[in-house]
């Protein structure tokens, strides 16, 4: 029986681009197979087999956009009780990573943003004509030139050599001249255009930004001792890509405090041996999440994104939690959080866990988050300095709580104290504001009673 | 290893034919310091002084003494021609050494320092050469252009004798044959054959493949073999040379295939023109890392780059088609390359040009290969018949066709049979490469009464506006 592979629900997204075809006319594919990756800008996505078959005509290839419901292949199913082929989307996400939680809704850095998919940057060695072989010099194509199409685009010998300086893709560039001749200027406008693009999507800032930097050292590493190369999952190269932008272009200020728990500590255990038996866990994230909240209600500039010359203020609390899996770090987020109870964020939250390490976790459950907060408690470490998650403005990072003497009354006494750093965005928030919220917090944590006033 | 001092350069270019000395002399207008690496005493390879020009030279005496004995149709006889062999050889010499000697003032006006010797790779960054006298001299160089050119292909049972010859041989004219045998019936061959008919030979053309000039349109070729059916004495198609014999009274060929003699047929010269191979293997590639192929051509990209990122390759050495043109814009392209320019070598098209009489010329896209990839193409055909300068000429055999893309009216190729063809075939070049329309042909005034308003009005006919032909009938 012959069925067509449609696009599941991917949530929110639509005409989002094909990244990768993982099968070809005439593969045998088990259910459950990965047939093509989407990338939307929030995550990647893996479309699954509907069940066994054998793949008998592509619909789609790289680069095209797709929505819910868009007929991805034909697949010859073996299996006579096949399912309706709209399978669930199984996600991984594309821009998280530890320590700092580094979603964002833009677009992320992947080689087919405009400046390295049209301006070929990079000096590339291409064929020069049939029968001749490819050569690979030091540096392979970043993208390729379509050469054939280059060559007959409707452009004089002298447009041709002015596109090759400028490493303009001439079959990319439409003429203005009558007929569509591409004329010097039309290739100087595309240049423009280009590098506008690429400067004002916050994805590819960093090439309109010419920070003049020293190229990266070469050091054949091999020659001090033996090496292995482990290519960087997607997730990496994504989340990377997010972070080192975020770091760039953020000017980060870490604000640490300590916070006294010794008294939320014990009323978290209690709260745990009360509800042993309906299993849910209180954890000190719960707590966190509710007191970062009521924080930002009193400090909203924390809950806002810089929007060109305005502030966007958020009357909603979305709050993300980087959480560790197998396949890298994500960034989960509990809306409206401030509407939520300890309990029910606590469960909300071991939910999202448990589907995040199952690779479960769809773009709807990571978008939309407002501030963000990674946690290292279970692990260890004072204090570090956590990468905001644009278009967020802070982060609060948390490490491993420890007994301290406190000074108190005349006496040291031993306290549990949780080491808070908040990282947060300078040109919204000064660091009086910071201190202020951080002090704020720690007081909330200190007495929790206080996030009922 | 060196017997003189190291000498270094920022780019060595190995061989002087054209494509070896336009890159060496655009590097130097770079700023970059050259070294021209030569086994011969004079620069501009087997062009200029074994091909391309000695053989024009030759042609054009050929053509003028034909052109003369033709008049005695229009009523102006001339004697038969009295041919000094000697005297033509100076001719030919001369106008080598003319130019040879140009480019040794060139090269030497732009500091390029040309040594002379046997050379090859001993490493990526150094090449020794062999003098003339016998030293061994080492050059380090950054980058180097490998422009080693190609020789004829020897067939290996032909007899070493001085009556059986290469190109080079031939335009050496040893001797006024009486009967002389072309093997191969390309280009060279056949201008070889269209200068010693006119000097008086009987002569003899044999192919194994179906055709005469393969890779030109069958069309021109008609033309051209109609016109020069009676300067020859036959012509061997699907034949094979299978054997020679070198005798006191001339060499003794044996053929094979359809047309094939039954016994050796004698001749007092042979030419053997079969092609060319590329001299890939003779020059340490290996040693430089330089990747080369069996048949000894060096594999390049766009930029004319080895699989060694610093070394170049350009002209014969790196594939067909093996013309000097085409070698020198390789050879600018990789000296800009190498400068560090992002110069690539993006013709659309590489003319070919028979000097034959008449001459055939062909740029673009061929008939043959738009029907074989299935273009959607229209063709304009003008006849030199209604040329007047062509009837004035008394040459009205040829035609001038162009080929244009059905969709947009571009011109995509063209080909010219007839006299000056290869002069004539430059305007489709430009048309080919800058994107003209039939119309932006057609509208461009040429000048009357010329050959090369054939093209304007081959160009007129495509969009039904010719007024020199008659209408057509509807």
């Amino acid at each position: 029986m012959a069925i067509e592979v449609k696009v599941p629900d991917i949530g929110d997204f639509t005409n989002i681009p094909v990244i990768e075809v993982l099968v070809k006319v005439g593969d045998t594919v088990r259910a459950e197979d990965a047939l093509v990756t989407l990338e939307s800008d929030k995550a990647t996505m893996e479309v699954p087999a509907p069940s066994a078959g054998v793949v008998k005509e592509l619909k789609v290839k790289l680069g095209d956009k797709v929505s819910e419901g868009s007929v991805i292949l034909i697949l010859e199913a073996h299996d006579e009780a096949a399912k309706p082929a709209t399978a669930a989307v199984a996600a991984s996400p594309a821009t998280h990573s530890a320590p700092a939680a580094s979603a964002s809704t833009a677009p992320p850095i992947v080689p087919t943003t405009p400046t390295t998919a049209q301006l070929d940057v990079a000096e590339t060695a291409v064929p020069n004509q049939p029968g001749r072989a490819a050569i690979n010099p030091t540096n392979p194509p970043i993208a390729p030139v379509d050469q054939e199409s280059f060559v007959m685009a409707h452009a004089s010998p002298v447009i041709r050599q002015f596109a090759r300086e400028l490493g303009v893709d001439l079959s990319k560039v439409k003429g203005s001249a009558p007929k569509g001749r591409i004329l010097r200027e039309d290739v100087q406008a595309f240049v423009k255009s280009v590098l506008q693009s690429a400067a004002s999507a916050p994805g590819g800032a960093a090439a309109g930004i010419g920070l003049g930097l020293l190229p990266w050292p070469q050091v054949d590493f091999a020659k001090y001792g033996p090496i292995e190369a482990l290519p960087l999952s997607r997730i990496k190269k994504m989340s990377g890509a997010n972070l080192h932008r975020n770091w760039v272009m953020i000017p980060h200020v870490t604000n640490n405090d300590d916070a006294d728990i010794t008294e939320l500590e014990s009323f978290r255990l209690q709260l745990n041996q009360e509800n042993a038996k309906s299993g849910v866990k209180v954890t000190l994230l719960a707590f966190l999440i509710k007191a970062v909240c009521n924080a930002l209600k009193k400090f909203p500039e924390l809950n806002a994104s810089l929007d060109g010359d305005n502030l966007i203020l958020k009357h909603y609390y979305n709050i993300g939690f980087a959480a560790d899996t197998p396949n890298g770090l994500v960034v989960p987020v509990i809306k409206d959080a401030d509407k939520k109870g300890v309990m029910q964020i606590a469960a909300e939250a071991s939910a999202f866990a448990a589907k995040a390490r199952d690779g479960k976790l769809g773009p709807a459950d990571m978008t939309g988050g407002t501030f963000s907060i990674s946690s290292l408690g279970g692990i260890g470490g004072t204090y570090f300095t956590p990468i905001i998650n644009a278009p967020e403005v802070a982060i609060l990072g948390v490490c491993r709580s420890t007994i301290r003497p406190v000074w108190r009354d005349n006496a040291f006494v031993p306290r549990l104290v949780a080491p808070l750093s908040l990282s947060y965005d300078h040109r919204v928030i000064d660091g009086a504001s910071a201190a202020r919220f951080n002090t704020y917090l720690v007081g909330l944590l200190a007495d929790m009673r206080r996030a009922t006033l | 290893m060196s017997d003189n001092l190291l000498l270094e350069c920022d780019v060595l270019v190995l061989g002087a034919g054209p494509g070896g000395y336009s890159a060496a002399f655009r590097a130097a207008d770079l700023g970059m310091k050259v070294i021209l690496v030569e086994r011969y005493p004079t620069l501009g390879g087997v062009c200029l002084n074994v091909g391309c020009i000695p053989s024009k030279a030759l042609l054009h005496v050929a053509g003028v003494t034909e052109e003369a004995q033709a008049l005695a149709a229009h009523g102006v006889s001339f004697g038969a021609p009295q041919i000094d062999l000697d005297k033509l050889r100076g001719w030919k010499t001369q106008v080598v050494s003319k130019l040879t000697g140009g480019l040794a003032m060139m090269a030497k006006g732009r500091k390029v320092t040309v040594v002379q010797g046997n050379a090859r790779f001993i490493d990526p960054h150094h090449m020794e050469v062999t003098l003339t006298d016998g030293k061994n001299q080492a050059i380090q160089f950054a980058k180097a252009i490998i422009a080693a050119g190609s020789q004829a292909v020897k067939l290996p049972f032909m007899p070493d004798d001085p009556r059986v010859v290469d190109s080079t041989g031939a335009l050496e004219l040893p001797q006024m044959p009486e009967r002389m045998l072309v093997i191969g019936g390309g280009i060279i061959g056949l201008e070889m054959a269209t200068v010693y008919s006119t000097l008086g030979a009987k002569i003899d053309v044999v192919e194994m493949m179906d055709g005469l000039m393969a890779g030109a349109d069958r069309d021109l070729v008609k033309v051209w073999e109609k016109k020069n059916a009676k300067r020859f004495n036959k012509i061997m198609l699907k034949t094979k040379t299978v054997a020679a014999e070198a005798r006191p009274d001339g060499v003794y060929v044996s053929f094979t295939g359809e047309q094939a003699p039954a016994a050796p047929e004698r001749y007092d010269l042979v030419l053997v023109a079969v092609g060319r191979r590329p001299n890939g293997q003779h020059i340490g590639a290996e040693l430089a890392g330089v990747a080369v192929d069996e048949r000894g051509f060096i594999a390049v990209d766009r930029q004319q780059r080895t699989n060694v990122p610093h070394i170049y390759a350009i002209g014969d050495i790196v594939g067909q088609p093996m013309l000097a043109h085409k070698a020198v814009h390789e050879g600018h392209v990789a000296a800009e390359a190498a400068e560090g320019r992002r110069s690539f070598m993006d013709a659309r098209q590489i003319p070919s040009v028979a000097y034959t009489d008449p001459e055939v010329a062909w740029a673009g896209v061929t008939e043959d290969e738009a029907r074989a990839q299935g273009l959607r193409y229209g063709k304009a055909v003008f006849p030199w018949a209604a040329s007047g300068r062509a009837i004035a000429n008394g040459r009205d055999e040829g035609f001038t066709k162009l080929l244009f893309d059905e969709e947009t009216h571009r011109v995509i190729g063209g080909g010219i049979v007839g006299t000056h063809a290869g002069d004539l075939i430059s305007e489709i070049c430009l048309a080919i490469e800058m994107g003209c329309e039939a119309g932006d042909i057609g509208k461009t005034i040429h000048p009357h009464p010329t050959l090369g308003e054939s093209i304007g009005m081959a160009a007129e006919l495509y969009e039904g506006v010719c007024t020199d032909l008659p209408p057509k009938n509807k």
